[in-house]
């Protein structure tokens, strides 16, 4: 077994030599998006149904994904 | 599936950079960010800071004034769309652990199979 994904983002994390002032405004930031209420689904309810282009340009239907099984959905920010 | 609030152009690179198999979706008018409730506003000296300390320019992934992005988040969805296990983490740092997605994925699976 390798590390798990928080040991390894972990380790990353702590490589990288930040300084105060920086880190300083990344925390505010993040805590910014927090009491933005950006708090996401709850397990439970029902993901919203959506249609979007893929990396090709296809449509790609939420549901219509889910008629051929379960679905992991990822955000994501960039590839920056 | 992946979303992002990129322009498709940086779909196609994500893609291809990490050859990633699945669909990269571009939610490029943040509608379903925010259906979601993960749309965020980046804040002025967040923006600063990636644009004088990192040489980051969201603009130009996202597009002419998107200086917005989602919390990150991974949700597992069952046949019926409903959200059995997820995450989502304003500190872009913590992520749902892959093995707690591939036991979220097998419990609908043994359901289904009940």
């Amino acid at each position: 077994m390798g590390m798990s994904l928080k040991e390894t983002l972990a380790e990353f994390d702590a490589s990288r030599k930040r300084p105060p002032e920086v880190v300083a405004i990344i925390r505010r930031g993040i805590d910014y998006a927090r009491e933005s209420g950006a708090a996401g689904l709850r397990i439970g309810e029902r993901a919203p149904d959506f249609a979007l282009p893929n990396q090709r340009g296809e449509m790609v239907r939420l549901s219509d994904r889910l008629s051929r099984g379960p679905v992991v959905l990822n955000f994501y920010r960039g590839v920056w | 599936m992946a979303i992002s609030p990129e322009l498709p152009d940086n779909t196609l690179t994500m893609a291809e950079k990490h050859a990633i198999p699945i669909d990269i979706l571009s939610d490029a008018m943040s509608e379903v960010m925010k259906k979601y409730r993960l749309w965020f506003a980046v804040p002025g000296e967040v923006k600063e800071l990636y644009l004088q300390k990192f040489g980051l320019n969201l603009e130009k992934y996202n597009g002419a004034g998107r200086w917005e992005l989602p919390v990150p988040a991974t949700y597992v969805l069952d046949r019926g769309g409903i959200v059995r296990a997820g995450e989502a983490d304003p500190d872009y740092t913590v992520r749902m652990e892959p093995a707690e997605i591939v036991a979220a994925i097998r419990k609908i699976a043994e359901k289904r199979s009940m």
